[in-house]
């Protein structure tokens, strides 16, 4: 062995450049770039972009600035009525009643004063749903809940 | 054993010296003191 070192030193020396050089190759050129990001604070563009964005959280909702109803002839409820629940009646699940109260109605009393003209004007927008209203007998259900006959909406629908 | 394969295996040796070396310098992740 000692001979072959003599013999043969600059080829270990060679060998262990190799292998040194290819540790960094290993440990320091293939190592991921690091991304160094500025954490650029808003008010290091000047104050404009701040004073800005505070405006714009200071501003009143965008709800009160909606435009008119868009179907006017869409009847306001009733003074003195207040939201009733409802997904009592059979056949209204949680998505119908938002379509609901997005077209004004969130009282039993106001379905329960449709009549045929009105239950097809409602029909008409309740898209998937249509057919429901006659389908469920929305107004009956609407007209027994409203008056709180539980008696009566039970022997015809069933447990409220 | 044959000549060649002894100085193959020598040169292996110390191309693993040489890595050892290089990750002692740029590998370890703590540097800290031993």
């Amino acid at each position: 062995m000692q001979e072959l070192a003599q013999a043969y030193w600059p080829y270990f020396i060679i060998a262990l450049l190799i292998g040194i050089a290819v540790a960094w190759w290993c440990f320091v050129a293939l190592r991921r770039t690091r991304v160094v990001t500025e954490n650029n604070d808003v008010l290091d563009e000047g104050a404009a972009p701040a004073a800005r964005n505070q405006a714009l959280i200071d501003a009143p909702p965008a709800s009160f600035l909606a435009a008119e109803p868009e179907d006017v002839a869409a009847p306001a409820p009733p003074a003195g009525s207040y939201a009733d629940d409802m997904t009592r009646i059979k056949g209204v699940g949680p998505k119908l009643v938002t379509l609901l109260k997005d077209l004004g109605i969130t009282s039993f009393a106001q379905i329960a004063a449709w009549d045929d003209a009105e239950i097809d004007r409602i029909d008409s927008k309740l898209g998937r749903f249509e057919g429901r209203i006659r389908r469920d007998d929305w107004v009956t259900q609407a007209q027994l809940l409203a008056s709180g006959d539980t008696g009566a909406y039970e022997d015809r629908f069933g447990k409220v | 054993m044959p000549i060649w394969f002894e100085l193959i295996v020598l040169l292996l040796a110390t191309y693993a010296v040489g890595f050892g070396i290089g990750w002692a310098i740029w590998g370890r992740e703590h540097k800290g003191a031993d």
